[in-house]
């Protein structure tokens, strides 16, 4: 009991210490405020815009950005800005949602590997190596093409991927604590021994996680944007930014901000989102704390 | 005092600028150093010797250091004056240095034959061969053995001590005039310590070498040393003939340094003391006599700026008191 | 593959459930799972990658070979870029430290390396070829043509040597032996060559191999923008077409690429540390 207190009071003041720091941090608030903003939109597009998604207007097609229409008009004479909104559905979506099959995957078999025997152990940590020196773009696309399908199966895609860094996060920490804790637990009643284990792995695992996410997230929205543009992504007519830029790319030459507004939207969301990462893991280090 | 002195360093003073504030490391030094001379430079960490001895060669760190003021005069020249590349012709050659980490001191890519062979191939413009030949003899002198076949070995094939063997060969290879030795026992097990203490003694004897010995062991000062220097946070305090000091120390530092020093002499009921309270902070050190706070005679003396004045035949000392013979001892 | 709906065969016509059988028998697609994998394994140990469902006249190791010293090319032409352009900015920033050099390092590094390179290959085609039309945006085999694509592809890595080598190198620069090359006389550019590169180039080279690594697949995506004729184009229509055979061999062929890229870069490892040979 005196070990829960423990546990307990030194978490509070790492949480209030982390947010000081960030906030510090110019980079990071500008992502956060920035990933905030577009969240926002994309949300109340649907009701601010003027336009549907895709609401055509053939007599206004491949316009440049006007007042009416901000970032343009597409082949149909879509409204641009708005598919981009409604772009960011998805992508946020997809970058977010995938990090749940990440996390599900992730921790179980982090925990499994380093509470099993050293053989299992290696067996795993050694398949893990084989998926992480593996482009994971590459798989993406393998296990895409095999389950097809929807968004969803979109998330387990990725996520089947990405699972890798969480899990070798995880077995560090139980691992860490596990041989920690065997000097306690001579002193503690065996079976408390895995409650202590767990107690202490959650406050502890939970800072390096958030920021392993933080980081996983571009690189599942860039893995959402490439599929879509290769074509085995989401499926018309739900918008996407990968989409938008194999339509647009057709009439570059005429249309170039077709293509321009996509890509610089995914490299300012995902740079957003990486500052985010970086300001985060800054701000959570337990050693940098004064 | 007629003995042809081969360095003499004027008045040396050395800060460092950095975000806390000014460090005033070495304050106004001046030591000098004889032809075939061992000189010892003595003092806790972080009293300037090394800083000083760095001055030396111009090796400090600038930024965040500087040389602000001082001659130090070498074969008729004053070091602080001349070019880069003329410095350049004197390190390694005509003073050269050995340092207290052999662990970290010697660069782990590179064969330890490279190492002193580079040196060789500089200064003496000798060629791949001939640089080889003398490497090999060189380290058969500094007590290596199979150095023919040990040439090729890489540091991490070698001990601390072993190591430290290699420096102090590819310090004497180009037979300076001048062997700086900066704590070079400190990192070493004791039975090494005088192994190598003995080597650099040796040695500089036979090559005619010249020897600043640094160290805070006063302890091995009177086997090795002719004349001993005590620095305190970057002052000199006391210097004289090194057997003079060593028994009849004059200022309270000395004596405090002597005392925390364990002999085979005393029996063993003696207590080793050390000196109390800690080194003064050398952004904001203390005005007048920098060992005052801690000095247990430190509430009789006036607060004054010390000077070094002669208080025996060749030996000085900057504590008033102990010039108005009013310490105890 | 199996578990995709639809076959190999399903295309615009249907055919003749009779034509379908003997293909099937003729590809060996009604033998169990396990078998076809199997000796599908066994086939490609002894370098036939088996066939090509869409390109029915050539082997997919055919296949492979056309678009392999392309996409070779690509990728090595990118690293080599990486190195030039990054490791002697990390060095020059690190030695140079809070000057002009250093700051647009540090800003280069930060910047390049987290936009991808398929949005840097859009905004080089939309600046160079759509407006200032100085530049192609497809094909393969002149300069121009390769410029964009390899600039693209490299400079995320570029960035990310930058940023190693910048930080290797302060590291360096403060390790006793410097000084002791210094005290022995030695001019700071033969320190700087002799004692300090090959150090601070060790932890550059373990990142080397995943760099390269990555930059393959960094290149499936670019050649697709450049509709270059490469593996990883040749791999995106096979995914297009359900091309089973040619996706498998792919996938393997570049298994085995990784593996092989990663013993080398080791090897190099221990040709430049001493320390770690006799482990």
């Amino acid at each position: 009991m005196a070990i829960a207190a423990e546990s307990i009071r030194p978490h509070r003041s790492l949480w209030t210490d982390a947010i000081i720091r960030l906030r510090r941090n110019r980079f990071a608030v500008a992502g956060a405020v920035i990933v905030f903003l577009i969240t926002i939109s994309a949300f109340l597009v649907s009701i601010f815009s003027p336009y549907g998604y895709d609401q055509q207007d053939l007599d206004a097609i491949l316009q440049g950005p006007s007042k009416a229409h901000p970032f343009g008009t597409d082949v149909l004479g879509c409204d641009v800005l708005t598919r981009l909104l409604y772009g960011a559905r998805t992508s946020l979506a997809v970058g977010i949602f995938a990090q749940f099959i990440v996390l599900v995957i992730g921790i179980p078999i982090g925990a499994f590997s380093a509470s099993a025997s050293s053989r299992v152990d290696n067996l795993i940590m050694r398949f893990v190596d084989v998926i992480y020196a593996f482009p994971d773009i590459l798989f993406i696309i393998l296990i895409r093409s095999v389950l097809g399908g929807s968004i969803y199966m979109m998330f387990l895609a990725i996520g089947l991927v990405a699972w890798v860094n969480v899990a070798r996060l995880i077995r560090g920490q139980v691992l860490f604590q596990k041989q920690r804790d065997f000097v306690i637990a001579a002193r503690a009643i065996g079976a408390s021994e895995n409650y202590i284990t767990v107690k202490h792995l959650i406050p502890n695992s939970l800072g390096p996680v958030i920021v392993a996410v933080t980081f996983n997230i571009p690189r599942a929205i860039f893995a959402e944007a490439a599929l879509s543009y290769i074509g085995i992504g989401v499926k018309p007519p739900t918008p996407s930014w990968g989409t938008m830029i194999r339509d647009g790319y057709d009439v570059i030459f005429a249309a170039s901000h077709l293509v321009l507004f996509p890509a610089v939207a995914i490299a300012v969301l995902m740079l957003s989102f990486t500052f985010l990462g970086d300001g985060l893991r800054d701000a959570l280090d337990p050693r940098l704390r004064r | 005092m007629t003995v042809e002195s081969i360095l003499d360093v004027d008045n040396l003073t050395t800060h460092f600028f950095t975000q806390d504030g000014l460090v005033k490391a070495v304050n106004g030094v001046s030591y000098r150093v004889a032809k075939g001379e061992t000189i010892a430079m003595v003092g806790e960490s972080g009293c300037g010797k090394t800083v000083s001895a760095l001055s030396i060669l111009r090796l400090v760190q600038e930024p965040p250091g500087k040389i602000v003021s001082g001659r130090v005069t070498f074969e008729d020249v004053d070091l602080l004056k001349v070019s880069n590349s003329e410095m350049r012709r004197v390190r390694g050659a005509k003073i050269a240095m050995v340092f207290q980490e052999p662990m970290t001191s010697l660069n782990p890519v590179l064969t330890i034959g490279r190492q002193v062979s580079e040196t060789l191939e500089l200064h003496q413009h000798m060629g791949r061969q001939a640089a080889l030949r003398e490497t090999i003899k060189l380290l058969g002198m500094v007590g290596i053995p199979q150095a023919e076949r040990r040439v090729k070995d890489y540091p991490h094939h070698f001990s601390g001590g072993m190591r430290q063997r290699v420096m102090i060969a590819m310090a004497i290879a180009c037979h300076p005039r001048l062997l700086i030795a900066d704590e070079p026992t400190t990192a070493l097990d004791a039975t090494i310590q005088a192994q190598i203490l003995e080597l650099i003694k040796n040695l500089t004897r036979e090559l005619g070498t010249s020897v600043i010995l640094i160290t805070h062991n006063l302890g091995i000062v009177a086997r090795y040393a002719q004349r001993v220097y005590v620095m305190y946070a970057g002052d000199i305090v006391e210097h004289g003939p090194a057997q003079m000091v060593y028994d009849k120390p004059r200022h309270p530092y000395t004596l405090g340094l002597l005392a925390s020093v364990p002999r085979l002499d005393e029996t063993r009921k003696t207590r080793l003391l050390s000196i109390q309270g800690q080194p003064p902070d050398l952004i904001y050190p203390p005005p007048g006599c920098a060992f005052k706070p801690r000095c247990s005679y430190g509430t009789q003396c006036r607060d004054e700026e010390p000077e070094l004045v002669e208080v025996a035949p060749g030996h000085y000392c900057s504590c008033q008191l102990s010039r108005n013979g009013k310490l105890p001892w | 593959m199996h578990l995709v709906p639809g076959g190999p065969w399903d295309q615009e016509k249907q055919l003749a459930p009779q034509v379908v059988e003997n293909l099937n028998r003729k590809y060996h697609l009604d033998k169990p799972l396990v078998i076809q994998f199997g000796s599908f394994l066994w086939n490609a140990v002894r370098g036939d990658l088996g066939v090509s469902y869409s390109y029915q006249d050539r082997g997919v190791t055919q296949i492979l070979l056309t678009g392999l010293p392309i996409t070779a090319g690509l990728g090595i032409t990118a690293f080599l870029i990486a190195i030039i352009i990054g490791i002697p900015l990390g060095i020059a920033a690190a030695l140079k430290q809070n000057s002009t050099i250093d700051y647009i390092s540090v800003l280069f590094s930060t910047l390049f390396a987290n936009i991808p390179g398929f949005v840097l290959g859009i905004l080089c085609i939309i600046l160079f070829s759509v407006t200032l039309h100085l530049l192609p945006t497809s094909g393969w085999g002149s300069i121009k043509q390769v410029i964009m694509p390899a600039v693209a592809l490299a400079a995320l890595p570029a960035a990310y040597i930058a940023r190693v080598t910048r930080a290797s190198m302060l590291e360096v620069k403060r390790q006793d032996y410097v000084r002791t090359a210094l005290a022995k006389g030695l001019a700071s550019r033969v320190v700087i060559i002799r004692h300090m590169l090959r150090n601070a180039l060790i932890p550059v080279m373990t990142i080397a191999g995943p760099e390269l690594a990555a930059l393959v697949a960094g290149s499936f995506i670019i050649e697709n923008l450049f509709s270059i004729p490469g593996i990883g184009r040749l791999f995106v229509q096979g995914v297009q077409a359900r091309d089973y055979g040619l996706i498998m061999g792919i996938v393997l062929f570049y298994a085995f690429a990784v593996a092989v890229v990663n013993l080398v870069v080791d090897i190099m490892y221990a040709v430049v540390d001493p320390r770690i040979r006799y482990e």
